[in-house]
């Protein structure tokens, strides 16, 4: 708009003052004044129509008042305050690398008692637009929009922000962009700020972002502001959500299953923002429930219910006061048809039942698992002489370990989970001390199946020796099974265990302890049908080969637990559980060889296997002091330089960065995934490549698939994968690129330093 | 206790009760296609006006209130008056809604509300007040400007915003697709009116 038409700017509601440039430095300080200008022509009405009502008008004065104490601020952000709102444009970065693009963000703090809009403003009001002025190929990303919160204004209702509202843009500049030249910013923000009355207000914001061949450091100083506007960003999208129009009604119905991501369960209260005028009614209540597995929503039906676009952003507010927003886009269905199922869609119970029987047979034929049962299956073959009632009884007793030992594992996880902690199968593992504890069992057992050693009755029962007749050692051995199968089949497990993390404590206990009854199952049946326990081959010495081959893959479960170790705690922690183990073995070693000597002989022996026993335990429970610090430290050798940020992944977010022409790195991992783990503390998160993906912009999107998560999973059938890891690299204007799954720091800096684009000389 | 304490007591669960129903009645839902609501109010002069009285006349409802910035879009660039006149010369009969509550913005005493109308040369039928938002709850009128057709046969044809520039600045009138102009066309063509439905936008009612 051109100043210096005053007829204009006053025909059109607005009026700008104006400082002039040269007085103030090289920024042009505009302040919109429409409130002002607002309340002069308020004041003429009223004059007119009413007496007595006193309005100041001392806006002016305090305007330029304000600018002139802004002024200092300038060098960072522009920054205009009109009379219910100060608006800022910021950055996260001063400088930036052509070919990269950079968040920007336009602040409003507005008064209190006062509100903008969101994107949908609801029964009234108007969503804040910006105009930019940018230079030939610069140019910004639609606004991306935090969550609003519900305005209730008499018996209507908006959706909009108080307090701050922030808006975040990303701003790309070509590769072709002269580096050190700097990128002007021009953003004319229009707003509409209202108590009870409403006021249109804007401002003139400008921004200079200086460039160069390396993008500058995030401003700690506005970090916080990017975090908070990204916090309250819709996190991802919800799968599956339907919405049918029934009886002078609009149901919306998401199914739970497919979305384990939303904290329904113990909610507080469960909000649909519609994303466009006319879907719902903006005031009316929004009664939800959870049936079927489904979270069902009786909403109101707007103007244009049948044609508007049947999308917005659910809002889950947590008892604890915090609350997320996920995107959500339905589809319009019919009634689902009224048998009283709970649907087609998803897992439905007994079927879910069914997989969990099935998968805890597969976990028979685990390798660490696989073992323990084979001998223990066996010892039935020599027992032959005990009754067969005596065999069911143990059957029983090993059914009862199993289903006991899964039960007390699916109650820990559902505490964790009704504590809030996002917690996969295979969540034990991440405790170095259990993990240095399990080594030292596996390597024990190890050495009993060599015939290194001979324990005693009750350690062999719980070894699967054939000396286990007795209940309490086939029970023993159940609970064993279980837990040794727990950790050996986390990535198996995950998915139904995923599954049934998302249903009610009952039912998910349900599917747990199916799970362990597949896992008992072979052993039970042969305990409970003679016949086939007939079957099962003579014994002989072949047996004893057997035994010890098998002990193989027990210490290789024990080297794996050990390399896990290693990762979690670095070399000292590899050297406790080392030297655990060889103080193990030597005990039992000494022992073994005492045992037929005299009685104060054997006694020695014990004694020396027992210190070899508590030394073993506590130098593996010590290894877990070691996680922290070691991780502490490595934290502190990086403070002060970056740190590698990651975004959480969605497929939107991926398309936007593409869109934006940044190249992208997406890592899709899971807390039981250890070689994610030792991938990304080898290779990623490490300052030498938080420089690397800082100097080439590159956005680091992360996906976790530590619970089940159809959005990945889709990502993942994508390039043909079924588990994670999967790390693609995304070259701008370039099909992706699938990188090893063992990364190491030279894959990583090679795909993205020969990917980029080269900076122009200047 | 005392009678007087009673007393005060049932108040306040009257006044409480009302208050519920009033949030719970909130606003009623008019669908295009079906009969408008019925609807009796007082106009600045004293006279009642509702809408079985209007058979066989095309009736503009206006929801307005002049503080609001959008109203004051389309009073300050003259459109409204202009279409005002446009309709009533056709022998439309275009009534201008005041729901806002006394006290609040937009509130206007008849006298008042008279002079504002001479003031900014408008020429709507009559100016009916509503302080107690009787008949835009019944409408479920949300916003300033808020815009109804009525046909003449008493069915809702158009409800929504009055164009399709949902801005205070007036600049954007010109070029703007006048909804309610379209309607009237569309009726007077003997058509079914080609958008029914649209947002309203602008300040909230101040009921």
């Amino acid at each position: 708009m051109d100043p210096a038409s005053g007829e204009e700017l006053a025909s059109s509601g607005k009026s700008y003052f104006l400082l002039h440039p040269r007085r103030f430095g090289k920024r042009l300080f505009e302040v919109s004044a429409d409130g002002l200008h607002n309340r002069r022509m308020a004041m003429l009405q009223d004059s007119i129509i009413r007496t007595g009502r006193a309005v100041r008008p001392t806006g002016l004065r305090a305007g330029l008042l304000w600018a002139l104490l802004l002024l200092p601020l300038l060098a960072a952000a522009s920054e205009v305050t009109t009379e219910h709102v100060t608006a800022r444009l910021v950055a996260e970065r001063d400088r930036i690398a052509p070919g990269t693009s950079v968040d920007l963000a336009l602040v409003l703090d507005i008064q209190p008692g006062w509100h903008t809009y969101w994107r949908n403003p609801g029964d009234s009001g108007e969503s804040p637009r910006i105009d930019w002025t940018l230079p030939d190929g610069v140019t910004a990303s639609e606004i991306r929009w935090p969550h609003p919160e519900l305005i209730r204004v008499g018996p209507l209702a908006n959706y909009g922000y108080s307090g701050r509202a922030l808006h975040l843009v990303s701003l790309a500049v070509p590769p072709d962009w002269p580096a050190g030249t700097p990128v002007p910013i021009r953003a004319e923000a229009h707003w509409l700020v209202c108590e009870e009355h409403c006021i249109p207000e804007s401002g003139i914001l400008d921004l200079t972002l200086e460039t160069a061949g390396t993008p500058g450091p995030m401003d700690p100083e506005v970090a916080d502001l990017f975090d908070v506007a990204r916090s309250s960003l819709p996190e991802g999208e919800v799968l599956g959500a339907r919405v049918v129009e029934g009886d002078g009604g609009l149901g919306l119905s998401v199914p739970l299953a497919e979305n384990p991501q939303l904290p329904v369960r113990g909610a507080v209260s469960v909000w649909f923002f519609a994303g466009s005028w006319g879907l719902i009614e903006h005031a009316a209540d929004q009664p939800w429930r959870i049936g079927g597995n489904r979270l069902e929503m009786d909403l109101t039906p707007g103007a244009m219910a049948a044609t508007a676009d049947p999308e917005g952003v659910l809002v889950v507010a947590g008892p604890d006061g915090g609350s997320r927003a996920f995107s959500l886009v339905a589809e319009r269905g019919s009634p689902p048809v009224s048998t009283g199922s709970t649907g087609g869609e998803g897992l439905s119970l007994p079927v879910a039942l069914v997989f969990a029987l099935l998968g805890g047979l597969i976990l028979n034929l685990m390798p660490c698992v696989f073992p323990v049962l084979a001998i223990k299956a066996l010892s039935l073959t020599s027992g032959q002489d005990e009754g067969a009632g005596r065999r069911a009884l143990h059957g029983l007793a090993y059914t009862g370990g199993v289903l006991l030992f899964f039960g007390l594992l699916g109650a820990l996880l559902l505490a964790l989970r009704a504590g809030g902690a996002a917690v996969g199968w295979g969540f034990q593992l991440q405790s170095p001390s259990f993990v240095a504890l399990m080594a030292d069992l596996f390597l024990v057992i190890g050495l009993s199946l060599a015939g290194v050693v001979t324990l005693g009755a009750r350690l062999m029962a719980l070894g699967g020796g054939r000396t286990g007749s007795g209940l309490a050692g086939a029970f023993g051995t159940g609970a064993l099974a279980a837990l040794v199968a727990a950790p050996c089949t986390a990535p198996f497990m995950g998915a139904a265990l995923g599954y049934a993390l998302t249903l009610d404590w009952s039912e998910a206990m349900t599917v747990i302890l199916v799970l362990g009854l597949g896992l008992a199952l072979p052993f039970l049946v042969l305990t409970l049908v003679p016949a086939l326990a007939r079957r099962l081959p003579r014994p002989g010495p072949w047996m004893e080969i057997l035994k010890q081959g098998l002990a193989f893959p027990m210490f290789a479960a024990a080297a794996w637990l050990l390399w896990v170790l290693s990762v979690q705690t670095g070399p000292q922690g590899l050297a406790l559980g080392l030297t655990a183990m060889l103080l193990l073995a030597f005990g039992l070693w000494v022992r073994e060889r005492t045992l037929l000597g005299s009685s104060r002989l054997r006694r020695g022996g014990a004694a020396t296997a027992l210190v070899g026993l508590v030394a073993a335990l506590w130098l593996g429970v010590s290894t877990e002091g070691l996680e922290t610090s070691a991780v502490r430290s490595g934290a502190d050798a990086d403070e002060g330089r970056m740190s590698l940020i990651a975004e959480p992944y969605s497929a939107g977010r991926l398309a936007e960065i593409r869109a934006e022409g940044r190249p992208v790195l997406v890592n899709m991992t899971a807390a039981w995934c250890i070689t994610c783990l030792v991938n990304e503390r080898v290779a990623l998160v490490t300052a030498a490549t938080a420089e690397l993906f800082d100097a080439h912009g590159v956005v680091y999107l992360k996906g976790d698939w530590t619970n089940r998560d159809p959005s990945i999973t889709r990502y993942l059938a994508g390039f043909g994968r079924t588990g994670v890891p999967l790390y693609v690299y995304y070259a701008p204007g370039r099909e992706p690129r699938v990188l090893p799954q063992i990364l190491t720091p030279g894959i990583v800096r090679d795909v993205v330093a020969g990917s980029a684009e080269p900076i122009p000389s200047h | 206790m005392s009678r007087s304490t009673l007393k005060q007591g049932a108040r306040a669960a009257a006044l409480i009760l009302i208050g519920v129903f009033a949030t719970a009645t909130a606003l009623a839902k008019p669908e295009v296609g079906a009969p408008a609501p019925d609807f009796s109010g007082t106009d600045t002069s004293g006279r009642t006006w509702s809408l079985s009285d209007l058979s066989g006349k095309t009736l503009v409802l206006e929801w307005t209130n002049h503080d609001c910035p959008y109203v004051r879009k389309h009073y300050g660039s003259g459109n409204m008056q202009a279409l005002q006149r446009e309709a009533t010369g056709e022998g439309v009969v275009w009534l201008s809604v005041i729901s806002s509550a006394p006290g609040k913005q937009g509130s206007l005493s008849p006298a008042e509300a008279d002079v504002l109308t001479e003031e900014r040369g408008a020429a709507p039928t009559a100016v009916l007040l509503d302080p107690e938002g009787t008949i835009g709850r019944a409408y479920g009128a949300s916003t300033t400007p808020h815009m109804f057709v009525v046909d003449g046969s008493g069915t809702l044809v158009y409800m929504g915003g009055i164009d399709d520039r949902p801005t205070t600045d007036p600049a954007d009138v010109e070029g703007a697709h006048n909804y309610v102009r379209a309607a009237l066309a569309d009726l007077a063509a003997g058509k079914p009116v080609s958008t029914p439905v649209t947002r309203p936008y602008g300040c909230s009612v101040k009921y």
